[in-house]
């Protein structure tokens, strides 16, 4: 059965950048790879099996499809958050 | 992390040291921080991997065995089982392995996590260092800019004078050394009138680089290359720019210095004292105007220092010229009642000039005045065929010789025992005027003379207190900070006998030329 690997997310791993838009451009490809998985895990027939990949190795390790759906859209939504603030912040030193 | 906005770099050149420089500087300052950050992502990368790693080895034994895509190659895979959970196979680097339990595997990834953890502190450590240089670069950049209260310092370096080893030159022997002649005929010409004012002078200078030296605390002056070295990394590339102007001002110093060895530099700073003491010796290098214009107002100095740059280049910023002089050590010199004197060669001239001018004072003329160990060097020279041979230093082997310790001895066994012998009688009369210490040089000196035709022994202990030169070899160093314990007796068994005045007449031959004479007769 065609079964699909799926990359655990990297928390985020990288200093906050020096100026925040570079940060920011980090966080929106970010964002995009997200929603690729999220998207393609929710559009998965039931039977397939989902392997996660150990980090730094090419080893898969089975996991369950629901619990890699909703593991899946909580990045999301953090990264989300992140990108949000950091639009807030921005607007406001704007305005200052 | 804020990156310092990058000022522009100022391109006038009214301020032609500052600009490619400093903004040369910051770049290089900014390299560093960009470089560190890299490494930091990389080993914080690093240290996430370890910690997954950690995790998935604590609950890899829950289950007997694991259903797993198997990688073949880069881009295939079959799946599999992942069987004995518990065994891994841990490289320990060099191609060597251990097989351990995952608990055990979970220990050496903690290890490691350590080192990894180290790094990046150290490497943070590195990084807020330079960032703060990047500011004060920053800093720097934009008050020369400004041109405000920054005076620019440079130091005039002849480039091959410290780092070439120039062979010594003998000088004639007993010749006085240097400062004395010069002081006197200063004092010569300076009669009454203007006497007072040279002592006023003195006196505001004497107390001026007393401060000065306790500001510095006790500078070794012997790494005088050393500092020097410093002092010509950050100006080198100024003192390229500026070499065209100085090059009169820097022949007067390399013409004092031409005799140059590191011994005679020492004097050469009395030398600039003793110029610098006159006020009306208006010597035209700039650090002797910097000087002698301390005591008047900073401003005047500078104009002046301005005035002595020629003014080839408008420089915005004030310059001082800048010339290392090599201040005199002061020397503890012990008065054998368990006090030490500092001998501040700054007081000693002081006094002496006290001295002369009363009137009182003739014997320290007469006698080579022996303040340095260069002027050692001066009064005692060998003459080899005709010509005048320096005499080694005492850091030569040969000068071991003398020491009881030494078994490095070259010269024949005869000779050896004579020194020794020598040594054992001098060194006993030397205990018992190891009190006298205040009147050290002249005692040294008076030894000196009348002991002149005998062959005198250096001490084994360099403590003494006192200078008493051999006949063929070299001195050692002036009063030390002594310490008054009597002088140690030396091997008993060398015979005490007296060598000879002869010994002074035979020219200084090496070893092998010895030896080669001896076969020929």
């Amino acid at each position: 059965m065609p079964s699909r690997g799926e990359r655990p997310e990297d928390g985020a791993g990288l200093v906050p950048a020096e100026s925040s838009t570079l940060h920011k451009e980090e966080l929106s490809s970010k964002i995009k790879e997200q929603k690729v998985v999220v998207d393609e895990l929710s559009n998965l027939k039931k039977n397939r099996k989902v392997y996660r990949q150990q980090q730094n190795s090419n080893i898969f390790f089975l996991a369950e499809r629901t619990e890699m759906l909703s593991e899946s859209k909580n990045i999301l939504d953090e990264l989300r958050k992140e990108y949000q603030e950091i639009e807030n912040s921005e607007k406001t030193k704007i305005k200052k | 992390m804020e990156a310092p906005p990058d000022p522009r770099p100022h391109t006038s050149a009214a301020a032609p040291l500052r600009a490619p420089e400093v903004a040369r500087l910051r770049e290089e300052q900014e390299k560093v921080v960009t470089n560190c950050q890299e490494k930091i992502q990389h080993w914080k990368k690093v240290d996430n991997d370890y910690n997954a790693l950690q995790e998935r080895l604590s609950t890899l034994p829950d289950k007997l065995s694991y259903n797993i895509m198997v990688p073949f190659g880069p881009f295939a895979f079959m799946p599999g089982k992942l069987v004995h959970t518990n065994e891994v196979t841990v490289l320990l680097g060099d191609n060597w392995f251990a097989k351990c339990s995952a608990k055990q595997a979970v220990g050496l990834v903690e290890h490691r996590k350590e080192h990894v953890r180290k790094t990046i502190d150290d490497l943070k450590k590195v990084m807020k260092n330079f960032e703060s240089r990047v500011e004060f670069t920053e800093d720097l950049q934009k008050m020369s800019d400004a041109a405000g209260d920054i005076v620019d310092i440079r130091e005039e370096i002849k480039t091959d004078f410290e780092f070439k080893a120039k062979h010594r030159i003998a000088h004639k022997p007993h010749s006085k050394p240097k400062t004395s002649d010069i002081f006197e005929a200063e004092f010569a010409n300076d009669l009454k009138s203007k006497d007072l004012l040279a002592d006023k002078e003195l006196w505001d200078r004497l107390e001026e680089l007393e401060r000065q030296e306790e500001l510095l605390g006790e500078i070794d002056i012997d790494s005088k290359p050393d500092t020097v070295i410093a002092n010509g990394d950050v100006s080198s590339e100024e003192e390229k720019e500026d070499q065209n102007i100085n090059v009169n001002m820097m022949h007067q110093v390399t013409d004092s210095l031409t005799l140059s060895n590191c011994y005679n530099s020492l004097t050469n700073s009395e030398l600039f004292n003793g110029q610098v003491n006159s006020p009306l010796n208006y010597s035209v290098n700039g650090s002797n105007s910097y000087h002698s214009n301390e005591d008047d107002n900073d401003d005047g100095g500078d104009n002046e220092n301005d005035h002595d740059t020629l003014g080839v280049e408008d420089n915005s910023i004030p310059t001082i010229y800048f010339s290392h002089t090599v201040e005199p050590k002061r020397v503890r010199i012990n008065t054998g009642k368990n006090t030490t004197l500092k001998f501040s060669e700054k007081k000693e001239e002081a006094k002496r000039k006290r001295k002369n001018s009363s009137g009182s004072g003739h014997s320290p003329q007469e006698l080579p005045m022996i303040r340095t160990p260069a002027d050692i060097y001066r009064v005692f020279v060998d003459i080899v065929n005709g010509e005048y041979v320096p005499r080694k230093s005492i850091l030569k082997s040969r000068s071991r010789e003398n020491s009881v310790c030494s078994d490095t001895s070259e010269s024949s066994a005869a000779d050896f025992d004579d020194r020794r012998g020598v040594l054992r009688s001098i060194s006993c009369e030397e205990a018992t005027c190891s009190d006298a210490s205040e009147s050290i040089l002249e005692e040294e000196q008076q030894e000196n003379h009348q002991k002149k035709p005998l062959p005198l022994s250096v001490t084994p202990e360099a403590f003494s207190g006192t200078v008493i030169e051999k006949e063929f070899l070299s001195p050692s160093l002036i009063p030390h900070p002594a310490m008054a314990h009597p002088v140690l007796p030396t091997i008993p068994e060398r015979k005490e006998v007296l060598s000879e005045v002869s010994e002074g007449t035979t020219k200084r031959v090496s070893k092998f030329k010895a030896a080669r004479l001896q076969q020929k007769n």
